[in-house]
């Protein structure tokens, strides 16, 4: 049961000031859970100040899956980090739409590149302002 | 002897009479009574011929009208293809999205918006994002006369898609008459970027552009400023 699990985590890679979570498997409720909280664990751990998630493999997301990503987000903004999501697939974004989950306050990008740059634009941000 | 006689003639003329109604049912409309004589049963005789002149009629008649019906049938259905051709030729016409600059793309809108006609405009732009990886979109809704619930509604989940995306949309060219509909349906576009005209759509755009643009550069300072070091 344990060896089953860790075949299926989520790899969370650090680079930088940031997380880079690249989802790559069918997402079920279970490992949305999962990732959740190793997420968060993981920021708390490296002191990360960004997270990249990637859905661009996500042909699909229900309600469940909408609804961890923009608690996610919310989550690790309390935790000081920003939660950028990356890569939705049009049908993605039309179906959570219409099931009206907008994710307000939740930042999005076009794609990777675009994601970090935006992270790093707003760090710049922060500096400044101190 | 003359009696019985007569009550044969009149055997016969009603088996006569029998034939003429069997061959009229089995389809032969032409068949007539057609007697000479003048007696109590040749009252029946012409009654039962105009019965069956009339029928005669009255199927001709319908015969006519059903082909006709059947023309019309024919002329309706191949209208109904071109109409439904012309509706999926329109579709296709009617949302364009181009890139005009660098990270800028625009979809002109023109004429009445419906549902379905919203969603394959919707589709398209989203698609279209992705494609070209443009960050910001303008919806020009110059040319649209009048929106409704409905409308405003796809057009606030057009922009909505397109955040999750992660792009930009911006609305322009929203009418007087539009203004005024959509405050009097109560729909809220405060959280939607709007500008005036296409123009002033377009300096936003170059403006966000720029922002981003010089961002990177100073970031691209701040490392070779640090490398000097």
């Amino acid at each position: 049961m344990n060896n089953e699990m860790h075949e299926k985590r989520i790899p969370i890679i650090k680079i930088g000031n940031f997380l880079i979570v690249s989802i790559q498997v069918d997402m079920h409720d279970k490992l949305a859970i999962q990732l959740q909280s190793q997420i968060l664990e993981e920021i708390e751990k490296t002191g990360a100040k960004g997270v990249l998630i990637d859905i661009s493999v996500l042909e699909m997301v229900d309600s469940f899956i909408g609804r961890m990503l923009s608690g996610m987000a919310s989550m690790a903004a309390i935790m000081d980090a920003a939660v950028v999501i990356v890569g939705m697939q049009p049908a993605v974004a039309i179906t959570l739409v219409e099931l009206g989950l907008e994710m307000p306050g939740v930042d999005t990008a076009l794609n990777m590149e675009k994601g970090m740059e935006m992270l790093e634009r707003r760090l710049e941000e922060e500096d400044y302002e101190l | 002897m003359s009696e019985k006689n007569n009550i044969d003639q009149k055997k016969d003329r009603i088996d006569h009479i029998e034939n003429v109604l069997a061959s009229v049912a089995a389809g032969d409309i032409d068949a007539r009574i057609n007697s000479d004589i003048e007696d109590d049963l040749s009252g029946i005789e012409a009654a039962i011929d105009l019965l069956i002149d009339d029928l005669t009629d009255e199927l001709k008649q319908r015969e006519k009208m059903q082909k006709e019906v059947e023309d019309k049938l024919v002329k309706i259905q191949e209208q109904q293809k071109v109409i439904f051709q012309q509706q999926s030729d329109l579709l296709e016409l009617s949302s364009p999205v181009s890139k005009v600059w660098d990270n800028v793309l625009i979809l002109p809108v023109i004429g009445t918006l419906d549902s379905q006609r919203t969603q394959v405009m919707m589709e398209n732009l989203l698609e279209k994002i992705v494609e070209t990886g443009c960050t910001i979109a303008i919806l020009d809704i110059t040319g649209v006369p009048t929106v409704d619930t409905q409308v405003a509604n796809h057009l606030l989940k057009t922009v909505t898609s397109a955040r999750l995306l992660g792009a930009e949309c911006i609305i322009s060219g929203i009418s007087p008459a539009i203004a005024q509909t959509i405050v009097h349906l109560g729909i809220d576009l405060s959280s939607i970027k709007t500008k005036a005209t296409l123009q002033d759509a377009m300096i936003y755009a170059m403006k966000q552009n720029k922002r981003s643009e010089n961002v990177k550069l100073q970031s691209l300072f701040t490392d070779y400023d640090k490398r000097e070091e």
